[in-house]
């Protein structure tokens, strides 16, 4: 079995690493597919509106304050030493004094001056009433129309509120719709340019740009083979060479000069046969063949 | 399975996996379109040299003029004609880049002659004219008389900086000149700057002059002259004119050139009945014959590594390149199969091809055999093509060739994308050499 094993290693490791590699592929495929996705964007922007909290519905309900923990049973208070109270005696009743008439007019007298004295109380409390009550209704209209106006504050802030919303939501809707049918025409193109990709113009565009450029290449001669030089390039719509940057490169000095210029010299670039295959960022390898 | 292999195995799938995930996460971190440019094209690369400041129109030494025409001969670059400049400036801060780029010009040299005691300075910059960049600042002192050589100077530089290949307009071209008939012609031995100007005679004689060839160091020539009547090698040093004889031997002494070390000499003599190459030390005169061969066996040309020889010889009934060791067993092995005739070899300065005159359809023509693959290229077309002579950065090569019956020279570039006639001097020019680099 061993000997099986080290027969076949390379075979095993080589099917193995077949295997990795479809899965990695597949994989970066996936991250390809998904990278070349539009910048992820919510679906829908929903309109939050703030709702009480009692008036949302499912919502959990508030969690009740934690219940506090059972604390630990207190030792019961010591009874208290229990103190026998002597009852009181009551005190006796005093007795009356025998003058009748002139306690008569006394209590007359007493009795109308305790009118008196009642009429006025009474009178000051009526007036205390009446101010008091008069003083209450002018609050309460105060506060009424104090209620009214928070009221149409409130109602004029939600009308507005409202407005705003469905404005904002209508935008939205428009946006969304706009994105939609602009997901709906990339798709479309990129699925043509796949299209066009597979039925070779996108290796035409290929050509025509490295024809054009070859064209303009005064190779010098310390560019031979072996030589490897890569040139990352920006060009306008119009095929306009707008800037260049030149990435890793083996060749000398004579070599760098002459690729930049290769580049320049070959401005305006030629367009492709399908401007939806127009790439503005070109990577550009020199790598002459002898 | 043991537990290590299997560890191996499963180490070697993770390391694919994740080799995968980070290809895919660069692949997917920048949409981009790639675009493989796998050729380039050979055009000359559009330059405006602008004229100098501090210099009058018509000046004797225009270092425009001169960096412009160095340009111009290494048919690397195509600089714009004065007419179509259209401004003067004198430094960077005064270029307005969009206008050159109208122009469709890559490149701009802008500069300045300066009085800087106690002679001249030139300043200078290259901008790269699509990025605004500079590429190139330099002030070089000079003097009233040196202004042309800073001017080559200037072509050096700024053909190195945008080729990445030394540039050899500093260097100078040997050949020799003949006037009139026989019997009372003139041989001239001519030394000139690499664009053909200020040409200075070394040496006149009534009697045939040829074969010069530079010592490495670029001080010396060594020639052969029938000056007494029969063929002696000399070597004469350029500054002083000073000169000797080192080789007087019976019959014909032809043929030399400098080891890579300058210490030797590898020549033809025929002294031991035919022609046969041998190696000649300067120092002590000590001589050691290289083939046997009884054919004809002539033209030496040194490897770069000084340790074997090319050389012309017929022994296989028709002139063909060999190359033989020297040391140990010497058994020459062929180099050239392509064509009937090859000969005059020389070693590129990278030691990697071989010029040669081939005799390519009914024509003697400049050819370049790659070393490696012993692939042949012919450059030429002429119907007599002579003495091919690479530069010192093997861009170019001179070489003779017939125009209307007369000799003259020309340069082609290696690749043999260009090719351009110098202006010929009076008379018939042949059998240039091109001499190594002045050291730096």
């Amino acid at each position: 079995m061993p000997g099986f094993f080290q027969e076949h290693l390379r075979p095993l490791a080589g099917s193995a690493g077949l295997h990795l590699l479809m899965v990695a592929v597949l994989a970066a495929a996936a991250l390809r597919w998904t990278s070349s996705q539009p910048p992820a964007e919510p679906a829908i922007e929903g309109y939050v509106v703030d709702l009480p909290p009692d008036a949302r519905i499912g919502a959990p309900p508030r969690s009740a304050a934690p219940a506090p923990r059972p604390k630990p049973a207190e030792p019961a208070p010591a009874p208290a030493p229990e103190v026998t109270e002597p009852e009181a005696a009551p005190e006796p009743e005093p007795e009356p004094t025998r003058d009748e008439a002139a306690e008569r007019r006394a209590e007359e007298q007493a009795a109308r001056e305790a009118a008196a004295a009642e009429r006025r109380v009474q009178e000051k409390a009526a007036a205390q009433k009446a101010a008091a009550e008069k003083a209450a209704a002018d609050k309460e209209v105060a506060a009424k129309a104090a209620a009214e106006a928070d009221r149409k504050r409130a109602a004029a802030a939600e009308a507005k509120r409202k407005a705003d919303a469905e404005a904002k939501a209508a935008q939205e809707a428009e946006l969304r719709a706009q994105r939609e049918a602009a997901l709906q025409r990339s798709l479309a193109d990129e699925e043509e340019g796949v299209a066009l990709a597979r039925s070779g113009v996108m290796d035409e565009y290929r050509t025509l740009l490295a024809q054009a450029i070859e064209r303009s290449w005064i190779r010098p001669p310390s560019a031979r083979a072996g030589l490897e030089c890569t040139m990352y390039v920006t060009q306008a719509p119009g095929g306009t060479v707008l800037d260049v940057r030149l990435g890793a490169c083996n060749g000398d000095e004579a070599v760098r000069e002459s690729i930049t210029n290769a580049v320049f010299r070959a401005s305006p670039l030629p367009p492709p046969r399908d401007q939806r295959l127009f790439e503005r960022r070109l990577e550009i390898v020199f790598r002459p063949t002898e | 399975m043991s537990s290590r292999s299997r560890d191996a195995a499963s180490s070697l799938a993770g390391r694919i996996v994740v080799g995968l995930a980070l290809w895919f996460a660069a692949a997917t971190g920048h949409a981009q379109l790639r675009v493989d440019v796998t050729q380039g094209v050979r055009d000359a690369v559009p330059i405006a040299i602008v004229p100098f400041g501090g210099q009058a129109e018509g000046t004797a030494t225009d270092v425009a003029t001169v960096v412009a025409n160095d340009l111009r001969m290494s048919g690397r670059f195509a600089p714009l004609e004065r007419g179509d400049l259209v401004a003067r400036p004198t430094s960077g801060g005064e270029i307005r880049f969009e206008d050159w780029r109208l122009l469709r010009s890559d490149f701009i040299v802008v500069g300045r002659v300066l009085p800087d005691a106690p002679g001249l300075a030139v300043q200078y910059e290259l901008y790269n004219v699509r990025t605004g960049q500079s590429l190139l600042s330099e002030r070089l002192p000079t003097t009233e008389r040196g202004l042309r050589a800073t001017a080559h100077q200037v072509a050096d530089r700024v053909f190195e900086r945008l080729t990445g290949v030394r540039g050899a307009f500093s260097t100078r071209i040997a050949y020799v000149t003949v006037d009139g008939r026989p019997p009372s012609q003139r041989f001239r031995l001519v030394v000139a700057d690499a664009d053909g100007h200020a040409p200075r005679t070394v040496l006149e004689s009534r009697e045939p002059i040829m074969s010069p060839a530079w010592s490495p160091d670029g001080r010396s020539l060594a020639y052969v002259s029938f000056e007494g009547r029969s063929s002696a090698i000399y070597v004469q040093q350029l500054t002083t004119g000073e000169r000797r004889r080192v080789s007087a031997r019976a019959g014909i002494n032809g043929a030399p050139a400098w080891s890579p070390d300058g210490r030797r000499l590898a020549l033809t003599l025929s002294r031991d009945g035919n022609l046969d190459v041998y190696t000649l030390d300067l120092a002590t005169q000590v001589l050691t014959r290289v083939t046997t061969d009884d054919a004809i066996d002539t033209e030496p040309e040194w490897a770069r590594d000084g340790g074997s020889l090319y050389f012309t010889s017929d022994r296989a009934g028709s002139a063909q390149v060999y190359r033989t060791a020297l040391d140990g067993a010497r058994r020459a092995e062929r180099v050239t199969f392509t064509n009937s005739y090859n000969a005059r070899p020389r070693v590129s300065p990278d030691g990697k091809e071989l010029a040669v005159v081939t005799l390519d359809r009914g024509g003697y023509r400049i050819g370049i055999m790659d070393l490696a693959s012993r692939n042949l290229r012919v450059l030429t077309d002429g119907r007599q093509d002579e003495s091919p002579s690479y530069a010192p950065n093997g861009a170019l090569l001179i070489f003779g060739t017939r125009d209307g019956g007369r000799g003259t020279l020309a340069i082609a570039s290696s690749d043999g994308q260009f090719r351009q006639q110098l202006s010929a001097e009076r008379g018939d020019v042949r059998e240039p050499a091109w001499s190594p680099f002045a050291t730096r």
